[in-house]
Parts: structure tokens; C-alpha cells; sequence
């Protein structure tokens, strides 16, 4: 009767013991990043996800910057912040894919405590139909854009003594964590993203500064209007498996991931299993959460892998349907 | 208690059967061997390092093979050197993979493409602070963006080819992690990966498979030179996986994609690393998908174990390295 009882025992020591040894190794440790009077630095902020992101930051007493390509989106944005939140903006007009255009506004708006890396475009289409300049356009603005607002920003960040900890995040994409048919490019450039945050976070981690990737799913902002008229049958077969989302939730997750000094934000529970499912080699600073990754890494590659069973005969039928 | 002890046993072999059984029949795409004898074989990249290894493999196993690359004096030498050793005469053909019009009249100069193997590369490890914009483009636009030019350019003569053709991506174990230094090249494979993925979706109907090639440090050229410069923190970290020599690196590449496999690694530390990073690639084998569900837990807790090592040792430099310049200053 007493070595069965021991066992017993044992049952919930595993787990607790896990939980204890995870909250002792998790890297880098917690941090939150506080909003109000700081300077948020928003790039793509004249409409979409960034605007509503600038809407919100402003309305938590921030000082905000948004960057964009169009001066004329960007004093529409302006005036819509100010009329929502009674706040001044300051617009700069530029191409992130201009270093040195991003360079001088970056140092026009002064040293930047958040950055909000959230320049996008997309176009779904098959690789083979997929322009070569477009698909080198898409890589540019999303992947090497953000290179350059990011190294225009650093050294400013760096040199903020005694302005608390900073923030650099990148707004990803589900497409950013599941490569899907018609997404070739787009996925290329935020699967991107992952490398580029990973590596950064351990070369600024030292000055404080805190890297965080934003997985927003579908999102009914202009651009995916615009995107969704385009795409290929497929790719919006297998886009359902996980729903769309509206901007301000979407900004508002965004928001509260950021401050809360995450490495990995998701914005829905398709999103948050999607990101147990590819959490791979990035950082994980709650114990919580390392804990939940841990436990459920071996069944989530399961149901990933029900995924692409799904995704694959769907593929299968629909492609000897065309051939008929 | 021995009643206890055998039902658990039999409860557990029942549930490793069924697991074996339901994903015996989910793994998707089906398994596949792609045949390299007799076959065109397309290398990036081939005229040094990892493809020129490649390439001497796979003229030696029978295939024609044509080697891309920048420089036409070192496509020369590999050309020579391919026919010393095997006999064979690989076609050469010099490009910039930057320019999808000098890559597109090679590949059609070629012929049509069986086994697509791209593998140009650059890397140059730095911190991106201290790295200037034009490098971190340059890598992105060789790497990645190079990448998709050279697909682009073969896929049309791959479709219907009969047999089933191949497209291989080299890309490093800087792919699967990012660390110190690597943000640039790092960006540039995980980038490879989101690629791959989709244009696997893309092309599984043309009887086209994709593979995703894991290198660790291997001792070629290219690396000897990068090694020379990169940061000290970043060897610390990388020394976590070691350095392999580049005709094993490529004989274990080119079986695995004989083999039809989504994921290639090189050693056992990149099977691990491989495991840990399956995330949503799709996986071919029943056997390997076994391993992935039921190590995935155990890796992710090793992976954590990994992060807390190399950010006490990012601690420990940057506290030492702010001592000892406040001690010049």
C-alpha cells in the first residue's frame, strides 16, 4: 500500500518540478515596457494595423511618430488621431527602403523609446506567376525595410541613459509562421522577421532594449481588401482554417503584447496554438508559458501535422478538379 | 502490482501502435525517392564549397550535371576538378543570381532541370549595428532573394518531366536559430524556410518535391574567411553545434534528397535542432513525424535549457566587455 501511495505522490512532482526548474531558466527575464510619455515610433502608421496602433498609443499618453510613403495618407492619419484622441502626431514621409530617408527622419524625431517595425505589403500568387519585381519588392519593403528603420533607430535607442527599458517590435504574420500556397514571397519575408528578431534580441539585450513579433491573423484593414480580390482559390481554402480578425482588436493585442514585454504575441486562439506549434528555437520569457510550451509541443506537432494532411488533399482535389 | 505494471505497458504500446498507425496514414505529401542517374542536375553556387561537393557527387553517381555560379576563372577550376576525379564534363554556366535575366538564359541554356539544387550563398557574421546597410542587402538579395530568381527561372521545364524533379534549398543551421551577429544571414534562411513551405503547396502537383538543406559550420572556404572576422560572442554560441567537413555535409545533403525529405540535417545536434523547429514543415516519413510528437516536448525543454546558456554567456561578455572599456576611458 505505501509504494503505491508514493507514487501516487510522484504524479504531480513532475510538473511542479518542471514549472520550478523552467522558472529558474527562462531568458531573457520578464520586463514590461511602459507606454505613457514615451516616444513611440510607428513605421506603415498612416493606415491599417499601424494607425490604429498610433490611435492607440496616443491615446495612452504617448509621444507619437508614424512613418509612411504617402504624405498625403499620413496628414489623413493626423487629422483622424487628433480628432479621436485630441493629440498631435508627427508624420514622416519616407521609403523604408531609402536608408538614408529612414535615417534622417528617424533622427528628426528624436531618440525612440518603442519602435514599432509594421511596414507591409502582400500579394498572393503562385511563385510561378508572381513577378520577379514584385516578389523583390515585397522582400525589400518587408524584410530589408525593416533592416533599415531598425539600424537607423539603434543607435538613438541605445543612447536614451536612464529612459527605461525600449522596445523593437516587428509586426510578422500567420503567414510569418506557416508557409501556405500563394504566399511564396510574403512568407519568405516574414518568416524573415524570426531570424532577424531572434539574433537581435541577443545583440541588444544588453542595452536594455526588448524584441517582440507580432502574429496578426487576416485582418480587415485596406491592404487586405485589396489582396484578397486577387488570390489564388487555393490560398483562401486553406487562409479559413484560421478566421479574420478587425483592426482595432488587432492593434489592441498588439498593444498589450508589447507592454508586456513578450517575445512572441498572437492575436487569437488559432494564433496563440499556431505559435505553440512553431515556437522553435525563440525565446520564451515566462515561465508559464515555457511551461505550456513544453507540455504540449509533442501533441501540437500532431495536430500541425492533421494540418497539412487537411491542406494537402484539399490541394489534391482541387488540382484534379482544374485538370478535368 | 504486477497487474498494475502490465496493464500500463500494454495501455502504452496500445497508444504508440495508434499513434504509428494514424500517422502512417496523415503524413503528407506521401514519401517519394527522386532518382539522380541520368539525370540533370542544376547547381547555385557550384563552383566552390558545399556545391562544388555536391556537384562532384552527383556527377560521380551519373548525372549531368551544370554548375552556376559569379566567377568564370573558379567555375574553370571546378570544372577541371570535377573531371579529374570523375571523368565527367559538368556544363558552367557564370551568372549573378541578383539578375534574373542572366539566370533565366543559363536555365534555358541548360536544358530542362530535374534536380534543382539552390545553394548561393554569402555570409558575413557582425553585429547589425556595426553592420552597414549595403552588407545586410546584400545578403538578403543573394540568399533569399537570389533564391527565388533561380526557381523562378527553372520551374516552367521541371513540370512534366516524367520522373519526380527536386528543388533543394541550402540552408544552415542559422535558418532553424537565430544568434549573435547572424541577424542579416539569419533573416535571409529563415526566409528560405517560408519559401519552401509554400512552394512545396505550390508544386506538389507537379510532381515537384521540395527539400530544405541544414548545414552546421562547415569548413569551406567561405567560412574560413567568415570566421576570421565574426564577433567573439558569436563563436561562443555557435561552438554549441561544431563544424563538419564538406564532402560528408554533402553526401548526407544529396541522400536526403534522393530520399524525397521536406528536412535535411547533417548531424545528430541538427536532428535535435531540426525537431525543435518542425513547427508547421510538412514531414514525409511516418517514422520521423513518430520522433517529432513524441520528442517535441523534451527538445522544446532542451531548446530552453540552450537560451538560458548562451544569455548568461551574452551576460557575463557584455558585463566584462563594459568593465574593461570603462577602465580605457
Amino acid at each position: 500500500m505505501s509504494p503505491s501511495f508514493l507514487l501516487l505522490l510522484l504524479i504531480p512532482l513532475v510538473p511542479l518540478s518542471l514549472l520550478a526548474i523552467l522558472s529558474l531558466i527562462v531568458r531573457p527575464k520578464p520586463i514590461r515596457i511602459p507606454i505613457k510619455s514615451r516616444h513611440v515610433f510607428i513605421t506603415g502608421g498612416s493606415s491599417g494595423i499601424g494607425l490604429a496602433l498610433a490611435h492607440r498609443a496616443a491615446s495612452e499618453g504617448a509621444r507619437v511618430s508614424i512613418l509612411a510613403r504617402s504624405a498625403k495618407k499620413l496628414e489623413e492619419a493626423r487629422q483622424s488621431i487628433k480628432l479621436a484622441t485630441g493629440v498631435e502626431v508627427a508624420a514622416f514621409s519616407a521609403d523604408v527602403r531609402d536608408y538614408d530617408a529612414v535615417s534622417k527622419a528617424i533622427d528628426e524625431s528624436g531618440p525612440i523609446d518603442v519602435l514599432i517595425v509594421n511596414q507591409g505589403v502582400f500579394t498572393a500568387r503562385e511563385l510561378e506567376k508572381h513577378s520577379v519585381e514584385d516578389v523583390k519588392f515585397t522582400i525589400d519593403v518587408n524584410l530589408v525595410g525593416s533592416f533599415n528603420v531598425i539600424k537607423a533607430a539603434l543607435p538613438g535607442m541605445k543612447a536614451r541613459e536612464g529612459r527605461g527599458p525600449a522596445s523593437i517590435s516587428l509586426v510578422s504574420s500567420q503567414a510569418g509562421q506557416v508557409g501556405v500556397y500563394g504566399y511564396a514571397a510574403y512568407s519568405a519575408s516574414k518568416f524573415g522577421l524570426q531570424g532577424l528578431a531572434q539574433s537581435l534580441q541577443q545583440e541588444v539585450i544588453a542595452d536594455d532594449i526588448h524584441v517582440t513579433l507580432v502574429f496578426p491573423p487576416d485582418t480587415d484593414t485596406p491592404g487586405f481588401e485589396e489582396e484578397q480580390k486577387s488570390r489564388p482559390e487555393v490560398t483562401a481554402i486553406i487562409a479559413a482554417s484560421s478566421g479574420s480578425m478587425k483592426t482595432e482588436e488587432v492593434a489592441r493585442r498588439a498593444m498589450d503584447g508589447i507592454k508586456a514585454g513578450k517575445f512572441t504575441v498572437s492575436c487569437n486562439f488559432e494564433g496563440f496554438l499556431l505559435a505553440l506549434a512553431t515556437t522553435g528555437m525563440s525565446p520564451q520569457r515566462s515561465f508559464w508559458l515555457a511551461f505550456l510550451e513544453v507540455i504540449t509541443a509533442g501533441p501540437i506537432r500532431l495536430i500541425a501535422l492533421f494540418f497539412q494532411w487537411d491542406w494537402y488533399n484539399a490541394i489534391e482535389k482541387w488540382s484534379k478538379t482544374k485538370n478535368k | 502490482m504486477a497487474a498494475v505494471s502490465s496493464l500500463s505497458l500494454v495501455i502504452t504500446l496500445f497508444f504508440i501502435v495508434s499513434l504509428l498507425i494514424i500517422l502512417a496514414l496523415i503524413v503528407r505529401p506521401r514519401p517519394v525517392k527522386i532518382p539522380i542517374k541520368s539525370r540533370h542536375v542544376f547547381i547555385t553556387g557550384g563552383s566552390s564549397g558545399i556545391g562544388l561537393a555536391l556537384a562532384h557527387l552527383a556527377a560521380s553517381e551519373g548525372a549531368r550535371v551544370s554548375i552556376l555560379a559569379r566567377s568564370v576563372s573558379k567555375l574553370a577550376e571546378a570544372k577541371r576538378s570535377i573531371r579529374l576525379a570523375t571523368g565527367v564534363e559538368v556544363a558552367t554556366f557564370s551568372a549573378d543570381v541578383r539578375d534574373y535575366e542572366a539566370v533565366s538564359r543559363a536555365a534555358e541554356e541548360s536544358g530542362p532541370v530535374d534536380v534543382l539544387i539552390v545553394n548561393q550563398g554569402v555570409f558575413i557574421g557582425k553585429e547589425l549595428e556595426k553592420q552597414s546597410a549595403e552588407e545586410v542587402k546584400f545578403m538578403i538579395d543573394v540568399n533569399l532573394v537570389g533564391s527565388f530568381n533561380v526557381i523562378k527561372a527553372a520551374l516552367p521545364s521541371m513540370k512534366g518531366r516524367g520522373l519526380p524533379a527536386s528543388i533543394s534549398l541550402v540552408s544552415s543551421q542559422a535558418g532553424q536559430a537565430g544568434i549573435y551577429g547572424y541577424t542579416a544571414y539569419s533573416a535571409s534562411k529563415f526566409g528560405l524556410q517560408g519559401l519552401a513551405q509554400a512552394l512545396q503547396q505550390e508544386v506538389i502537383s507537379h510532381d515537384i518535391h521540395v527539400s530544405l538543406l541544414f548545414p552546421p559550420d562547415t569548413d569551406t572556404p567561405g567560412f574560413e574567411e567568415e570566421q576570421k572576422k565574426r564577433p567573439e560572442l558569436t563563436s561562443i554560441i555557435a561552438a554549441s553545434s561544431g563544424s563538419m567537413k564538406t564532402k560528408e555535409v554533402a553526401k548526407i545533403c544529396l541522400d536526403g534528397i534522393k530520399a524525397g525529405k521536406f528536412t535535411v540535417t547533417c548531424h545528430f545536434i541538427g536532428y535535435l535542432l531540426s525537431i525543435a523547429t518542425s513547427g508547421m514543415s510538412p514531414q514525409r516519413s511516418f517514422w520521423l513525424a513518430f520522433m517529432e510528437v513524441m520528442f517535441g516536448s523534451l527538445v522544446r525543454f532542451v531548446g530552453l535549457f540552450f537560451q538560458w546558456g548562451w544569455y548568461n554567456t551574452i551576460d557575463k561578455w557584455s558585463k566584462q566587455n563594459k568593465t574593461s572599456n570603462s577602465k580605457l576611458a
